[in-house]
């Protein structure tokens, strides 16, 4: 799938404070359109410095990336509300119930008390909420705290979407359902879907394309098929293992 | 402005679900001024009503010793019981009875303290009119025994009644003798003794700044804006710790976001703490008028300036919330929060005045005192509550407490903008 570029990375780099090597070295790529997009990389890869950069959480020490023709580094608020977060942690009050939790985040986003209700009570139902939508979050498991996380970042119907391993924690069921929904929404809505994952399994089913990301640089990008086979690999695990090698890291 | 709405609404939500929170913030407040109104009234009247157990022992048993045991059988402040030196013929008996806590008082009256009196006197006058030396110097010795515990308030009151008695009888006998001297010297004749009535007339006025005249001032007046005050500024301990619990969890990361300035996001809950602080204010005001009346203590009078009322009370709620923001934004752990931002409540409570009052602190700490926010909001209550004062006697603390709030808003952010600009 190659289409029109909606995200531009130009030498996009990151040094925090006090670090001596670069997070995100001189990063240059595109995303497209409507595509979903897995990164991978080991801890330390520079995934989620990557994503911060994207979701205006940091700034980056160098260089540039357009979305949607808006500069990173100027329009950052015109661009929160075209992408969507899922944060890695779970990112909701614990004693308010999950239903809470995303109205006050719809809310944050200026979505109208009726249209606001209505889509929450529609992922609710979608998610399997139907019955403890109103408890509190506390009380949730693992999964249930990651699938209305997820909900969070895209009540606002986002043009870009952007998840740091939403899966983790979930058993079979949720991360099967989750994967299958977000393949849906990305068809129906043809959302751009940038998300980070340590499965190579998920990502070879679920991603169109993906960048295997190390020491803060794309290392190889392609598609999940494509790629392997492409540097003589049986799968995509082989060559990320190849590529990253099999040093244990922080 | 949605922003705004949405965290207020959020924070309403979660503290309906704090059952700790609504504890901290509306019911002990209400339960810490009614209690600590009712023990200060108690303790005040049951001192005033039934007085302080003094013990006298009058060996005298002649005009010295009448008078005072008749002078303190009609002052409330004591709760007399007299012997006559049965049963305690000695000081070692009666400090035994001080010592074991029944009396808080002894005073103790000598045999023949009037006759010694009289000698005294009369040799003081001889030697006036005769210029001769005094023969016999021996002083009436009275004892008084204090229980180191006593209240000092109340042993002041019953040395001082004690010495104007003693006052009142040398002056009797010192008149009794001048005047029957002054007779035999001019050959006339005495009709009756010293005059009883006294020539002085005391009225006791407050000086209010408005004309009200027959209101007294009570414990209520003093004890509902204090304790407001204090519980007030409490409101550190859930604010802090929830702004720290929002930076440290995830709950940051998608803060930031949001559309719109993670600062923008904490204007919400401060507005809603803001109104939580009114809302404890009220609880407690209306405590004061409508709840305390009922177990018999006093309406609290909230004064005729409901304006300059308003504003300083908004200025208080600010200041605390803007401390509240402050302890939030300095530290780094809830713990640390609320270690510091209570004790240093605590701190600021006591130097401002709300623990012990301010004019029996040492000068220096009256000096320290006048640096607290809760002093500054506790003299403008008690300009509006209980001297009747309007905003001219109030605009000095609302200034300082609005310049205190700005000062925390200030610091916070710069606080703010180091932590989040390190990467």
């Amino acid at each position: 799938m190659e289409g029109k570029a909606c995200i531009k990375v130009r030498e996009l780099s990151k040094q925090y404070k006090g670090s001596s090597y670069l997070a995100v070295n001189k990063l240059s790529f595109e995303i497209y359109e409507g595509e979903i997009f897995g990164l991978l990389g080991p801890n330390g890869a520079g995934k989620s410095t990557f994503l911060s950069m994207l979701s205006g959480l940091i700034k980056p020490t160098s260089g540039e990336a357009e979305i949607f023709d808006h500069k990173l580094t100027t329009d950052t608020e015109l661009l929160k509300r075209i992408i969507g977060v899922v944060p890695q942690d779970i990112a909701l009050y614990p004693t308010l119930s999950g239903r809470d939790n995303l109205l006050f985040i719809g809310r944050m986003y200026g979505l109208s008390e009726k249209e606001l209700k209505d889509t929450v009570d529609k992922y609710l139902n979608r998610f399997g909420f139907e019955k403890n939508g109103s408890n509190a979050v506390k009380t949730y498991s693992g999964g249930m705290k990651r699938r209305i996380n997820l909900i969070g970042g895209m009540l606002h119907n986002p043009k870009i979407l952007l998840l740091d391993e939403p899966t983790v924690g979930m058993d079979v069921q949720a991360r099967t359902s989750t994967m299958e929904f977000l393949n849906e929404v990305n068809e129906q809505t043809k959302m751009t879907i940038i998300y980070t994952s340590h499965d190579m399994e998920q990502a070879n089913t679920f991603c169109d394309r993906v960048g295997i990301i190390d020491r803060g640089q794309i290392l190889k990008l392609g598609t999940p098929d494509g790629l392997p086979a492409s540097e003589g690999c049986k799968d995509l695990e082989t060559l990320f293992l190849k590529l990253t090698g099999r040093k244990i890291r922080d | 402005m949605y922003r705004l709405k949405a965290t207020f609404i959020k924070e309403f939500k979660l503290l309906s679900v704090d059952k700790t929170g609504i504890t901290i913030l509306f019911i002990m407040p209400v339960f810490l001024v009614f209690i600590m109104t009712l023990i200060q009234q108690q303790a005040y009247k049951s001192m005033s009503q039934s007085g302080v157990p003094v013990l006298l022992v009058n060996r005298d048993r002649d005009s010295l010793g009448t008078a005072v045991e008749r002078g303190f059988s009609n002052f409330p402040v004591a709760q007399l019981t007299v012997d006559h030196g049965e049963r305690y013929p000695n000081e070692d008996a009666i400090r035994k009875e001080i010592t074991n806590g029944k009396y808080t008082v002894a005073l103790y009256i000598p045999a023949n303290a009037t006759k010694i009196l009289e000698q005294n006197v009369e040799e003081i006058m001889g030697r006036m009119f005769n210029k001769g030396q005094i023969a016999n110097n021996t002083k009436v010795d009275i004892g008084i025994i204090i229980d180191p515990t006593a209240n000092k308030p109340m042993v002041i009151a019953i040395t001082s009644r004690l010495k104007q008695y003693l006052a009142d009888v040398k002056t009797g006998v010192l008149f009794n003798i001048m005047g029957s001297k002054i007779a035999g010297m001019m050959h006339a004749e005495i009709k009756g003794g010293m005059p009883q009535e006294d020539i002085f007339s005391y009225k006791e006025n407050y000086a209010f700044r408005d004309n009200r005249s027959s209101y007294q001032p009570d414990a209520v007046q003093h004890n509902i804006p204090a304790w407001a005050i204090f519980s007030i500024f409490f409101i550190v301990l859930p604010l802090g710790g929830g702004i720290i619990n929002e930076r440290s969890e995830g709950l940051f990361i998608r803060m930031r976001t949001l559309p719109g300035s993670y600062l923008s996001l904490l204007s919400g809950k401060l507005l809603a703490y803001f109104f939580i602080a009114l809302i404890q204010f009220l609880l407690v005001i209306l405590l004061g008028v409508y709840v305390l009346p009922l177990v018999g203590l006093p309406v609290l009078h909230i004064g005729s300036n409901i304006v300059p009322l308003v504003l300083l009370t908004v200025v208080l709620a600010l200041a605390a919330v803007g401390y509240g923001l402050f302890i939030g934004t300095l530290f780094d752990t809830p713990q640390q929060s609320a270690v510091f931002g209570g004790i240093s409540v605590l701190i600021m409570s006591a130097l401002g005045g709300i623990w012990v009052p301010m004019n029996i602190m040492p000068e220096v700490m009256q000096k320290i005192s006048s640096c607290s926010p809760l002093n500054w909001a506790l003299r403008g209550y008690y300009e509006l509550f209980i001297k009747g004062g309007g905003w001219p006697a109030i605009q000095t603390e609302v200034i300082k407490l609005s310049v205190f709030f700005i000062v925390c808003l200030a610091i916070s952010y710069r606080i703010f903008q180091h932590k989040t600009n390190t990467n």
